[in-house]
């Protein structure tokens, strides 16, 4: 890239105006274009990493005005001891198994259908996209709306015209995590669709056309061919929808406010942070907590990636 | 092993034929090879015996199956594709052993075939393989063990060799002859190669702007051409044509030359021209018989060597090119004047306003 660029600006310049400029080396331009990036990268990124590392070992509130105290391992011992936090771990991993795997099922899907071109199956496609684009609060909102008992669409649609005896899917502790897991289903199935869609067009026609002259019946082509062969894109939408859904948190906090057994562990980070006594030790901590395990999380699904690509 | 019949067989897209009505016979055994250049319809063809496309009218059978309308698996053949088609997230064993899977074979069952077809064809070492890793003549013989290890009643192959280099080609050429000799499979092989297609061919159909041009042995093909299509695909370079006049016995061609025609072929020509006496002669290169007492003259155009013999150009008197196989030992200076004959046994005429050729009958190919 920088040789390219210095080779073609080099005849424009004339001589006299290059001579300050013409002293700057391919690896002094290249570290031009790179610095800007590094130097925010490590203001933003890097120093409040270690720094919040640093003070998950502290107890320390940032409105307190006393400075961190050093208290050791203290804070990771009460996190995971803590049945408490126990809880969230585990709405957090019900919650990320239930969406991911409705996303998959009906993106999946979605795909097998919108597969072969047929009359308006363009416009349709972007139809189906655009809940992907909106801002998650947004469609926090707009749901909360289509849920509503009274006058929401939602229960209309699957039957129940009575609003006094409709289910009230924000209102009762065993359906509002299922009216989440629905929310983020219709938001983020365009996704996982997407991605097949690209996996399955690449899908040579001749694949099926052997296959057919091999005698192989639809369901052995679909499980031989159709799916080794989407696999690798597949996987990639399921890790982007678990690391996703295990930091799920605005729709959370734009439906039921992390009520009625929907507090996720971003929601409790959330709430131990920046709201009450903002127990940033304690907060950091579990920040930490929630790293490892996403961290955990996609090296498992990276790994069985590698193994779809490499056999 | 099965006949292939196709009878009145058509396909239309729109009011396009890319196969005009075409009536054909693959006897049992056989080894036909569908050759003519690129949209000529032979792929269309074999893709419709082997059930990939539908036809738009006639019927195909295989012996006394009428398989016009059933599925490409219910019909019992295998088809190479050009590509290799090869499943890339298998290896070699699953890729052979998939139609047997799909069949619902037992595992002992499976393996043992696959063995057997891998050992016929030399890649037993390969088996473990999987294609992406392959060189293309290993992935080409992977694709035809694919399909030999169902014993189908045909084999349906779409240029197979086309996507290999050279090196490579010649060798599969001989493995796919060698095999169609052991296995004595009936074998509908398409290509754009007239080398290939002599090679490997008990028959040659030669199809051209959707319909077949003529069907018959190399030799045939070859020595006989019946259209001046044939005549100018088949050979490399093709036949020699010269138009000229003909009139009681003697043809005058264009620049002056004139040319005794053999007097076998008197007669036929005196019956089947118009009056204009307008004919193609046509004759191979090898036909050409270079003397000092040569009735036709012409000049050395360009002199190619080609390790074994000589190709000359000739330009005869109007500036047309004769192209004439020699000798190596022979060899002309460029520009220098040169007389030659046509060996009587191989002369051909053809008809310029039907463009068919003249029988030695008088009738018309």
């Amino acid at each position: 890239m920088s040789q390219a660029t210095t080779g073609a600006a080099a005849p424009q310049v004339t001589p006299y105006r290059a001579a300050g400029r013409r002293h700057l080396s391919d690896r002094q331009i290249l570290l031009l274009f790179i610095l800007p990036t590094m130097i925010l990268l490590i203001c933003m990124n890097l120093i409040p990493l270690i720094y919040s590392l640093f003070l998950s070992f502290t107890e320390y509130s940032v409105i307190s005005g006393t400075p961190p105290a050093w208290v050791g391992l203290d804070n990771y011992t009460q996190i995971l001891t803590s049945a408490d936090f126990w809880a969230n771990f585990a709405t957090t991993g019900r919650f990320a198994i239930l969406s991911v795997v409705l996303e998959t099922a009906v993106g999946f899907g979605l795909a097998l259908l919108l597969r072969y071109k047929f009359r308006g199956s363009g416009i349709i496609t972007t139809l189906i996209l655009v809940p992907m684009m909106l801002s998650p609060i947004v469609v926090a909102t707009f749901w909360k709306l289509i849920f509503n008992p009274s006058y929401g669409i939602f229960n209309y649609l699957i039957g129940f015209t009575n609003p006094n005896t409709a289910p009230e899917w924000l209102g009762r502790s065993d359906l509002a995590m299922w009216a989440i897991v629905i929310v983020d289903t219709w938001m983020w199935s365009p996704f996982v669709m997407l991605l097949c869609l690209a996996g399955l067009s690449a899908i040579p026609d001749y694949l099926y056309e052997a296959a057919s002259i091999d005698r192989a019946s639809a369901w052995f082509q679909f499980r031989r061919i159709t799916l080794p062969q989407v696999m690798p894109l597949l996987l990639i939408a399921v890790l982007f929808r678990t690391i996703e859904a295990f930091k799920q948190f605005d729709l959370v906090m734009g439906l039921t406010g992390g009520g009625l057994g929907t507090e996720t562990v971003s929601v409790r980070l959330y709430r131990l942070a920046f709201q009450g006594q903002f127990d940033t030790g304690m907060s950091s901590a579990l920040a930490y907590i929630i790293l490892v395990v996403i961290i955990a999380i996609s090296n498992l699904l990276i790994r069985a990636l590698n193994r779809v690509r490499e056999g | 092993m099965a006949t292939i019949t196709l009878d009145n067989v058509e396909k239309k897209f729109g009011e396009a034929y890319a196969v005009k009505p075409l009536n054909m016979t693959i006897n049992s055994g056989e080894f036909v090879v569908l050759l003519g250049p690129s949209g000529c319809g032979k792929t269309t063809t074999l893709r419709m015996i082997s059930g990939l496309e539908a036809v738009t009218a006639g019927s195909i059978r295989f012996d006394d199956r009428d398989v016009t309308w059933l599925h490409p698996s219910q019909r019992d053949i295998a088809f190479v594709f050009q590509f290799f088609a090869l499943y890339s997230h298998m290896t070699a064993r699953q890729n052979i052993a998939f139609p047997l899977q799909a069949a619902g074979l037992s595992k002992t069952e499976v393996t043992r075939r696959v063995d057997d077809v891998a050992a016929l064809l030399r890649i037993r070492h390969l088996l473990d393989t999987r294609p992406g890793s392959l060189s293309g003549g290993d992935q080409q013989r992977v694709a035809l063990a694919r399909a030999l290890v169902r014993q189908p009643a045909a084999f349906l192959m779409d240029e197979p060799l086309g996507a290999l280099d050279a090196e490579f080609r010649e060798t599969m050429r001989a493995e796919i002859k060698r095999l169609h000799i052991q296995q004595n499979a009936t074998t509908v092989y398409v290509t754009h190669d007239q080398i290939e297609a002599m090679a490997m061919g008990d028959k040659i159909v030669i199809m051209s702007r959707a319909e077949v041009q003529q069907a018959g042995t190399p030799a045939e093909v070859y020595y006989d051409p019946s259209n001046l299509f044939v005549a100018r695909f088949i050979g490399s370079p093709g036949m020699n044509l010269i138009e000229g006049a003909y009139s009681s016995g003697t043809m005058l061609l264009p620049g002056g030359n004139t040319y005794t025609v053999p007097d076998a072929w008197r007669k036929a020509l005196e019956m089947s021209l118009p009056d204009s006496g307008k004919v193609i002669l046509g004759f191979r290169p090898e036909a050409v018989v270079v003397s000092p007492e040569g009735a036709l003259n012409s000049v050395v155009y360009a002199d190619d060597l080609h390790g074994g013999y000589s190709m000359l150009h000739l330009e005869l008197p109007d500036s047309s090119i004769v192209h004439a196989r020699v000798g190596r030992e022979f060899s002309f200076p460029i520009g220098a004047p040169l007389q030659f004959d046509v060996d009587p046994q191989m002369v051909r005429f053809f008809n310029p306003v039907t463009e068919k050729a003249i029988r030695l009958n008088g009738g018309e190919a």
